[in-house]
């Protein structure tokens, strides 16, 4: 499978993880098995995508770094305000900083990119409400 | 009337208010948490919101949360049902300051009846009954002298006590000393408070308790009492009727006069229930429920009055749709309530997935359930499944038509109260009504001698 579609069935299947109430899924599809875990909820949660190639050893795959990409949820109820410039598909992000924050009540609850990454998705528009433990992005580690 | 309305509750009561707010033409906004997901009260809801994961702490006591899902979901008033955030004054206020209407009375009335010893002077002040006893007592031989003036048997209790600890039951003078030195000892010994008071013991009084509604203009009624005195060791009520069995006119008619004129005393206002202890010809105020409670049902199929929907009229201002007068019972109702817990062990609960559910129906049966074939029971929750409940023209009726209705009930995949609350309701001393709360215990002592 290429990164792409990867991506999108991690995308997927993040969806159906949540709905689940599992706190693990991984599914296993020719060469490529796929693994999500729900992250302890502390700070923005987020959820570990690990592609990894069954013919090697899956577990200390899914540990190299380059092959991970994090889904990035919100912690809160609220209004998501990206911060600028906004956070874009494709974007390189050189190190930790704000690219987001989840107002509620007015209080602001920061999203960091906690590190460097590839943006591989952007799951919501500024101003929109979120619940909790809606993705807002995945980052490619 | 208000446009939307958050209900912050899950489970039954929070189907319960869906269907009143949409019978009365106002849009829902359901809030869940990671494992309701799935849940039928997410389902009949027009929006929702999930406010954290399973813990209660995190997800429906989430009070920001809970609130901005309000805001943003653009409600203008909120229903707390019951349990949850639904007597927390502070939740109450701070709905308010959002411009949020929260349904259900001003916040200083939920703080005042909150706390026991303050809602139980102001109720002494207004004239309602309270249990007799002393404030902080001396020593041994002033306990003795209020356990002589208010009657034997007594309960002496520590300030600072719970669980028990520092609390003695004395049946006559003799006793109190040692009784008292022990206590006391006790008392300081866990708690660094060995400060006394004396209570008079009820011997296994009756839960009774009035539904009152009162209006923000001034009207006031009283929906007649329920009997809730069929409680588990843990004092969880499992079996609620509407009205209360073999209970004197005269007791009856001062018991609602006394709950009016209380409503009244404490600037009351939407529904609220106030629970007495019942014994011989007397009756004392425990506490008042300042929200729509569990049993809600039984009163509703007697008087033909929809409780929730009262209430919301009440929070949006309009006045109450009857007065006394134009409120009168029908027939006699009670409530089963389905919990999933094993009766043979102390009414543990249990989660897991419910393989098979069926309902009873049919003539003068209401189920009030969120629960369905294949739903999963989480383990973060109260464990009460459903609510059925039978009304018939007598109490033997009703009775009848509950036996007729548990008998077709199918729940599969966890243990559930249903059988048990067959054998109960097939007991003679249930069937002659007025059995107190010591009852059901020593039922239950009863029954697991004959199996063991």
């Amino acid at each position: 499978m290429t990164d792409d579609v990867i991506a999108t069935r991690a995308r997927a299947l993040a969806g159906a993880l949540a709905e689940s109430g599992f706190a693990r899924l991984r599914v296993r599809d020719g060469e490529t098995e796929i693994e999500l875990r729900r992250a302890p909820r502390i700070g923005p949660a987020a959820v570990v995508l690990a592609p990894a190639a069954l013919a090697g050893e899956p577990d200390r795959a899914a540990e190299r770094p380059a092959d991970r990409a994090e889904l990035v949820s919100s912690d809160v109820v609220g209004i998501v305000r990206l911060m600028r410039p906004a956070i874009a598909e494709g974007q390189e992000l050189e190190g930790d900083r704000e690219v987001a924050y989840v107002e509620t009540l007015g209080i602001r609850n920061p999203v960091r990119s906690r590190g460097r990454g590839r943006v591989s998705a952007v799951f919501v528009t500024d101003g929109q409400p979120v619940e909790y433990g809606q993705p807002l992005f995945s980052i490619e580690r | 009337m208000f446009r939307k309305v958050l209900i912050a509750n899950r489970g039954e009561i929070a189907l319960r208010i869906n269907r009143a707010c949409h019978e009365l033409g106002i849009a829902t906004v359901a809030i869940f948490s990671d494992a309701d997901r799935q849940s039928l009260h997410v389902r009949h809801a027009d929006e929702a919101f999930c406010v954290g994961p399973g813990p209660v702490a995190r997800s429906y006591l989430n009070i920001p949360n809970i609130i901005s899902a309000a805001l943003i979901s653009g409600c203008d008033a909120i229903h707390p049902g019951y349990g949850f955030l639904a007597e927390n004054a502070r939740f109450a206020e701070i709905a308010a300051d959002h411009g949020l209407t929260f349904i259900g009375p001003k916040p200083s009335v939920i703080a005042a009846m909150g706390d026991k010893a303050t809602a139980k002077r102001i109720m002494r002040e207004a004239g309602v009954p309270t249990t007799p006893g002393s404030d902080i007592v001396a020593s041994a031989d002033e306990a003795l002298a209020v356990a002589h003036q208010i009657g034997f048997p007594v309960l002496l209790k520590a300030t600072a006590g719970g669980g028990g600890k520092g609390m003695r039951a004395v049946a006559a003078a003799a006793d109190l000393p040692t009784a008292f030195a022990t206590a006391q000892a006790e008392a300081e010994a866990s708690f660094k408070d060995g400060r006394m008071y004396v209570e008079k013991l009820l011997v296994n009084p009756r839960h009774i308790e009035v539904q009152v509604i009162a209006d923000e203009h001034g009207g006031a009624a009283h929906l007649g009492e329920r009997d809730c005195s069929v409680q588990k060791p843990s004092h969880q009520k499992l079996i609620e009727e509407a009205s209360a069995p073999a209970l004197d006119p005269e007791l009856r008619d001062r018991l609602h006069a006394v709950a009016v004129k209380a409503t009244r005393a404490v600037g009351y206002t939407n529904a609220g229930t106030l629970e007495f202890l019942v014994s011989g010809d007397e009756f004392y105020f425990m506490e008042m429920n300042t929200r729509i409670q569990v049993e809600h049902p039984v009163t509703e199929l007697i008087y033909g009055v929809d409780l929730v929907k009262e209430q919301i009229r009440i929070a949006a201002g309009e006045p109450l749709g009857f007065t006394q007068e134009d409120l009168h019972p029908h027939g006699h109702a009670i409530e089963v309530r389905v919990n999933a817990e094993d009766p043979d062990n102390n009414f543990s609960p249990a989660a897991g997935t419910l393989t098979t559910v069926v309902f009873p129906g049919g003539p003068g049966i209401r189920v009030d359930t969120h629960v369905y074939g294949g739903a999963v029971v989480p383990p973060f929750y109260d464990s009460l499944l459903a609510k059925i409940v039978a009304v018939g023209r007598s109490r033997e009726s009703a009775i009848l038509r509950m036996e007729r209705a548990l008998g077709e009930t199918r729940i599969e995949g966890v243990k559930t109260t249903v059988e048990f609350c067959r054998e109960v309701l097939a007991n003679e001393e249930f069937r002659a009504g007025g059995i107190g709360v010591g009852w059901l215990p020593a039922f239950l002592a009863r029954r697991a001698a004959v199996v063991s």
